[in-house]
């Protein structure tokens, strides 16, 4: 027998792969995270255009928001505590703004004369001036619903970073100070900058857990199975040097990693095993049927049986996942990158460095349950499940037909994630803060209206008014804050309440001027930056609001744009929940591209390599079965497409096919060798089955350790795809020897 | 009308005076340090640019770092009456705001009074503002800048003795003594540099809270009075780290103002 080129060169195998994977571990040592998930979106995406126009003008807004909870927030210690960590905020340079009750500027008429003043200006000694400073926060538009909530039981401090320090360093001082100045408030953090430091840790986290858990999982679950050392041992090994290969293909190509790319060494300790766990098994029965053979020529043939099977379904997995380089989202990209590459460097080690160090090994003892004769649990189900779709092939079918029926109700359900920063779990502080933010003060999500024109003309700032009017009566509209609310309260402040020009925007350019004039003589200049630019040609109208779908984000975007459409000065309408939305939507596109990509790639596979159109249909049943019944069960579950969910089905497609394709091949064997189609699903469920069942297991164990990870996306998608691998695997055993039972197809005999 | 340009003429810029005989007192406070009569020195050099009537235009001009710029032109007139300074400025320029007029009475012990008039409601209104750091007019100029600092409110320091623009210079530290003082000015400390044999001074710079520099103050184009006393005619204040800058040049200046008291009254501001 002629040596197979794996034996033949197996010093150079062993020494390359060695040498191939530390050189491998010098990127992955400089490896950043950045779970930043805004910034991973492709610059073109118009929403993104927009507020990366609005921010030149006004500069990035990127808060953080520290919430204080007691029972009344006007009382001597609270105020005490804010006033000190404003001071101490304010000395900073991290921070280019902040805004508390100590900054946020009361703009009032008193005795006839204009004043700006801190809302705060003298902490109240009385209750007296307690309830007389609770008025006049009521009274401001720009303090009320926004800095303190309706009744008065939360406040906050709003830290705009001027951009020198990290997330990290900046939540560091921020914690710092709270601890400098104690108090007996409840106080949580907010905003992205909170999130992402809070993100990136739990990142690492996750991974120096998830990582050796998974690991120890895996190898645990190879040794019982195999019950020899090396039989866990290789795909082990395999498994190991294909993360290494894999992560390391992020820094390599500049990429940081982002909660996505947790997934991808779960990925390859739950796939890159497949390979070397059918090597194993087809090692361990040609052994046991002889015992007499040399190793040599036992790992020769395993390897030359197995070349073409394994290609194929390495092939048909890495199409599946490459299916992710059409979405529109960085980390998915890359986490289809990564792991394709990941699978075809396991895919090489499979054939190449396992028969290699193989042979090297001496014979070993003969495993007996690998011929799948013994009555073992798994071997009795399979079995039943043989006798079951050849005996009652229809009713099999109408049982799968029904199932997707009734999932398929749940599409009705089925929902987009309308806040992409959801990513803890419910219970952790961010989102209880998301819920205040949302109950007490005028609600967590943005619109932003930019006007470009002469912001003193008072024809623009009736507009401006009018919207702010219109838009204050949608529910879900908290705040509406412009220069006209500003120019409004000034109004109040300069003239008595019988005057006609009283909480009106004056009907004259010059008076506009001069209110702004009488302001800067108070107040400061930096005051209205928000609001408007230097020289009064660009304005910026903020909507705030609450919203936990997209029905009303789309609500609120379209009442801004009609009100706004016919307006000349109203250039662009933006905002993070747009980008949030388009976030969504893109990731809702993403999947039905990443899908269709990898159902048409994968079908003009099988039919390639059967050489048969029906192959290609055949094989995809199970595909098409999963995919739609995981739709559907995820609207009766109520779990959202997120970015997470949404890289399932390009996942557990290319996984799941690989079942099928096992199976057609072995049942080819048997049809040649002279079976019927009865007695060829009967062996192939007895012996590539079991192959199967172990593999799609030892697959759906590997990824169960994502239900360790903090995030509730990952552990969702964990479900998910533990439930498609599961429904790909009764598809391939079950619904597929139905379909073969009783359509008879023909390229499976050719 | 013919009075209303009258008045417009005589009126010239008070608060812009009133910055620069601040300055030069602050300059000359500095001394104290120096020596047992550096304080007795400063006041004697505040006597001696003692501005209290004078009438003058000037042009403030605010830049925002960018390249874009805001003019504003205004004339001053101020006078002393019974121990009280009083001033009235008026906008000249640009059209949306010309004619809005200020008055301010320069209280001795307690706060100022001030009174502004906006031409386009025909109102006089009363303003209030107390806070040092603020700026000045959206300026980089502060409230700081134009009122009489309280001398216990600082430790002097000299530094070292040094050439700038040519002159010999002492340049003095002066440093708030705490921590609400530097929040009342917006700054935490301020290093002049002032001119050995005339006492003027040409450049200051103030730190922030973090001790980095904040602003850079220059004064130029000093000019000698008829009664001895100098008065600057540029004066230019950049803030380091947002890169804005304000400039003020004096376009005409008198020492002295004929005008009478009956002027400087608020319902006079629309005359």
């Amino acid at each position: 027998m002629k040596e197979i080129k794996a034996i033949k060169y197996r010093w150079l195998i062993n020494i390359s792969t060695i040498v191939l994977v530390g050189l491998a571990i010098i990127p992955l040592l400089k490896t950043k995270t950045n779970s930043d998930l805004e910034s991973y979106l492709p610059e073109k995406m118009p929403s993104r255009i927009n507020n990366v126009k609005i921010e030149e003008v006004f500069g990035k807004d990127d808060p953080t928001i520290i919430l204080f909870e007691c029972e009344d927030v006007l009382n001597d210690s609270t105020l005490k505590r804010i006033q000190s960590l404003s001071k101490e905020f304010n000395r900073m340079d991290e921070f280019d703004m902040v805004l508390s009750l100590f900054d946020a500027k009361n703009i009032k008429g008193e005795y006839g004369a204009m004043v700006v003043d801190p809302v705060v200006k003298r902490i109240p000694k009385s209750e007296n001036r307690k309830e007389r400073l609770r008025n006049e926060i009521r009274d401001n538009n720009l303090v009320y619903k926004l800095i303190v909530s309706e009744d008065f039981r939360y406040t906050c401090i709003i830290l705009n970073s001027s951009g020198e320090a990290s997330d990290e360093v900046l939540m560091g001082l921020i914690n710092e100070q709270l601890e400098a100045y104690p108090g007996n408030e409840k106080v949580t953090l907010f905003g992205l900058p909170y999130l992402r430091a809070e993100a990136n840790e739990k990142i690492t986290r996750d991974m120096m857990i998830l990582l050796p858990i998974g690991l120890l999982i895996m190898f645990l679950f190879l040794i019982l199975s195999f019950k020899q050392k090396r039989g866990a041992m290789l795909p082990f090994m395999v498994v190991m040097f294909s993360i290494v290969f894999a992560m390391a293909v992020i820094p390599v190509l500049g990429w940081e990693m982002s909660i996505i790319g947790i997934l991808v060494p779960i990925m390859m300790i739950a796939i890159a095993n497949n390979y070397g766990v059918h090597f194993v098994t087809r090692f361990q029965e040609l052994r046991a049927e002889n015992p007499e053979l040399p190793i040599r020529q036992v790992v020769s043939e395993t390897t030359t049986y197995l070349k073409k099977p394994i290609i194929l379904t390495g092939l048909t997995t890495i199409v599946g996942v490459s299916g992710l380089i059409t979405h529109i989202m960085l980390p998915a990209k890359q986490m289809g990158i990564a792991s394709a590459i990941g699978i075809a460097f396991a895919l090489i080690l499979s054939l190449s460095l396992i028969p290699a160090v193989m042979v090297m090994l001496p014979k070993g003892k003969i495993v007996k349950h690998s011929l799948g004769r013994e009555t073992s649990f798994l071997n009795r189900i399979l079995s039943e499940i043989a006798k079951v779709t050849t005996s009652r092939p229809r009713m099999v079918i109408y049982f799968f037909v029904t199932f997707l029926i009734l999932s398929a109700f749940g599409l009705t359900r089925f929902r987009l994630a309308a806040d992409n920063n959801k990513i803890f779990p419910d219970d952790h502080p961010y989102n209880q803060t998301l819920v205040v933010a949302d109950r007490e003060f005028g609600g967590t999500k943005t619109i932003n209206v930019f006007f470009d024109g002469d912001i003193k003309d008072p024809g623009l700032l009736k507009n401006m008014d009018r919207y702010e009017h219109e838009l204050e009566k949608i529910p879900e509209v908290g705040n509406v804050n412009s220069i006209a609310t500003i120019i409004r309260i000034m109004s109040k402040a300069i003239n008595d309440p019988q005057d006609e020009a009283y909480d009106k925007i004056p009907d004259s350019r010059e008076a506009v001027a001069q209110y702004l004039e009488l302001y800067s003589m108070s107040g400061d200049p930096e005051d209205f930056e928000d609001f408007v630019d230097f020289d009064y040609t660009k304005a910026l109208l903020t909507v705030q609001y609450r919203a936990d779908d997209m029905v009303t984000i789309n609500k609120v975007e379209n009442a801004v744009r009609n009100l706004t459409k016919n307006d000349d000065n109203v250039k662009i309408v933006g905002g993070y929940s747009l980008i949030d939305k388009e976030l969504s939507k893109a990731v809702a596109t993403g999947q039905v591209n990443s899908l269709l990509f990898a159902f048409i790639a994968i079908a003009i596979l099988l039919i390639i390599i059967f050489r048969s159109f029906n192959a290609g249909i055949i094989g995809s049943i199970p595909l098409v079965f999963t995919v739609l019944s995981m739709f559907g069960i995820m609207g009766w579950l109520g779990i959202e497409l997120n970015i997470a969910t949404a890289l399932l089905s390009s996942i557990s497609i290319g996984l799941g096919v690989d079942y099928s394709i096992h199976l057609f091949w072995r049942l080819k064997k048997e049809l040649k060798e002279g079976s019927n189609y009865e007695e060829a699903v009967r062996i192939s469920l007895k012996t590539i089955g079991r192959g199967i069942t172990i593999n799609a297991f030892s697959v759906i164990i590997g990824f169960s350790v994502l239900f360790l990870s903090s995030f509730p996306y990952i552990q969702s998608f964990a479900f998910l795809i533990i439930a498609s691998l599961f429904l790909c695997l009764i598809g391939a055993i079950i619904l597929v020897p139905a379909i073969c039972v009783l359509f008879l197809p023909k390229f499976l005999k050719n | 009308m013919s009075a209303n340009r009258q008045t417009l003429k005589y009126i010239t810029m008070k608060n812009i005076g009133k910055i620069q005989i601040v300055l030069l007192i602050s300059c000359f406070i500095s001394i104290n340090a120096f020596s047992q009569t550096a304080r007795e020195i400063s006041e004697k050099a505040s006597d001696a640019i003692d501005f209290k009537s004078m009438e003058m235009a000037s042009t403030l001009k605010i830049l925002d770092g960018k390249g874009r710029e805001r003019v504003r032109q205004i004339v001053t007139a101020s006078k002393e009456f019974d121990g009280v300074i009083k001033t009235i400025l008026k906008f000249t320029a640009p059209a949306d705001v010309k004619g809005t007029a200020m008055l301010i009475y320069d209280n001795k012990n307690t706060d100022d009074d001030m009174w502004i008039y906006l031409p386009a409601l025909r109102k006089t209104r009363r303003i209030v503002s107390s806070e040092k750091g603020k700026s000045f007019m959206g300026s980089e100029f502060t409230n700081a800048d134009m009122g009489r600092p309280n001398l216990d409110n600082f430790e002097y320091k000299i530094l070292k003795e040094e050439e700038y623009d040519g002159k010999q210079c002492w340049v003095i530290e002066s440093a708030c003594k705490n921590e609400d003082i530097e929040d009342e000015n917006g700054f935490s400390r301020q290093v002049s540099w002032i001119e050995k044999s005339t006492y003027l001074c040409h450049k200051i710079e103030s730190y922030d809270f973090d001790n980095e520099l904040l602003r850079v103050h220059l004064i130029r184009d000093y000019r000698k009075q008829s009664s001895g006393g100098y008065f600057a005619f540029y004066m230019e204040k950049e803030n380091i780290q947002n890169g804005r800058k304000s400039i003020m040049t004096i376009d005409k200046f008198q020492e002295g103002s004929s005008m009478p008291e009956s002027a400087f009254s608020p319902n006079m501001l629309d005359k």
